[in-house]
């Protein structure tokens, strides 16, 4: 990895979570980097995930975010369903 | 704003104790929504729910909603949301919202809101549990509000 390194922490939750057999995952990027390009990296690694391209929500430190928003080293990136509590 | 109650919680829902812990002697009306699990969707039994929350999230966007009810309604006098996660049974509450305020159309109208924005904007999810099967419930997919 060049210097662009930055690594990220990947949350997965409800059905995500459960297709992908995981709920916590670090994910190695090159800046800049963005939403977008994170969640394919996820993808990569879990392609069970792809079902959910259309569906996805996204947060970045636990704020709604949309796909083409940065991520910077460090950052906490959330990946969700559409909510349904209540 | 100090005194409003926003929590995630695992443990069953106090819903007499959370009215009593946000009445003030400005409030006139206390409305109180009490979300519960229901024993059928679609025509299908269910059989329990299963819920998972984002935690520090959904606290934070429920603190939102109660910072727009707010600036909508500034007359209410205290807000409390609490929802539940984990296994929930069947007629057991998922989410108390209590709004108090001098007069009640206010507490009316800003605890409808409130349900309705945590439905679109708080990160946690149900999954119902039939006979026959499990399934996570689909949210309506809403637009990013920021």
């Amino acid at each position: 990895m060049s210097g662009n390194a930055i690594k990220i922490n990947v949350l997965l939750f409800g059905a995500l979570r459960e297709v992908a057999g995981a709920g916590e995952l670090s994910c190695d990027l090159t800046a800049p980097a963005d939403v977008a390009g994170a969640w394919n990296e996820v993808k990569t690694r879990f392609p069970n995930l792809e079902k959910f391209e259309r569906s996805a929500l996204f947060a970045i430190n636990e704020e709604h975010a949309r796909k083409e928003e940065p991520l910077k080293d460090g950052d906490t990136l959330a990946v969700f369903p559409p909510v349904s509590g209540g | 704003m100090s005194g409003d109650i926003f929590e995630i919680t695992r443990e069953p829902i106090d819903k007499p104790g959370l009215e009593k812990r946000l009445l003030t002697g400005a409030a006139g009306a206390v409305v109180t929504f009490d979300g519960v699990v229901r024993d059928n969707t679609k025509g299908r039994r269910v059989v329990s729910l299963q819920y998972e929350a984002y935690e520090p999230m959904a606290v934070k966007e429920m603190r939102r909603i109660g910072a727009e009810i707010r600036g909508r309604w500034p007359d209410v006098e205290r807000i409390g949301v609490i929802h539940r996660f984990g296994p929930l049974e069947i007629s057991e509450s998922s989410v108390v919202i209590v709004i108090t305020s001098p007069h009640r159309r206010v507490a009316f109208e800003a605890c409808r809101y409130a349900i309705d924005r945590l439905k679109q904007t708080v990160p946690i999810w149900k999954k119902e549990i039939f006979e026959d099967g499990e399934e996570w419930v689909e949210g309506q997919a809403p637009e990013v509000s920021q």
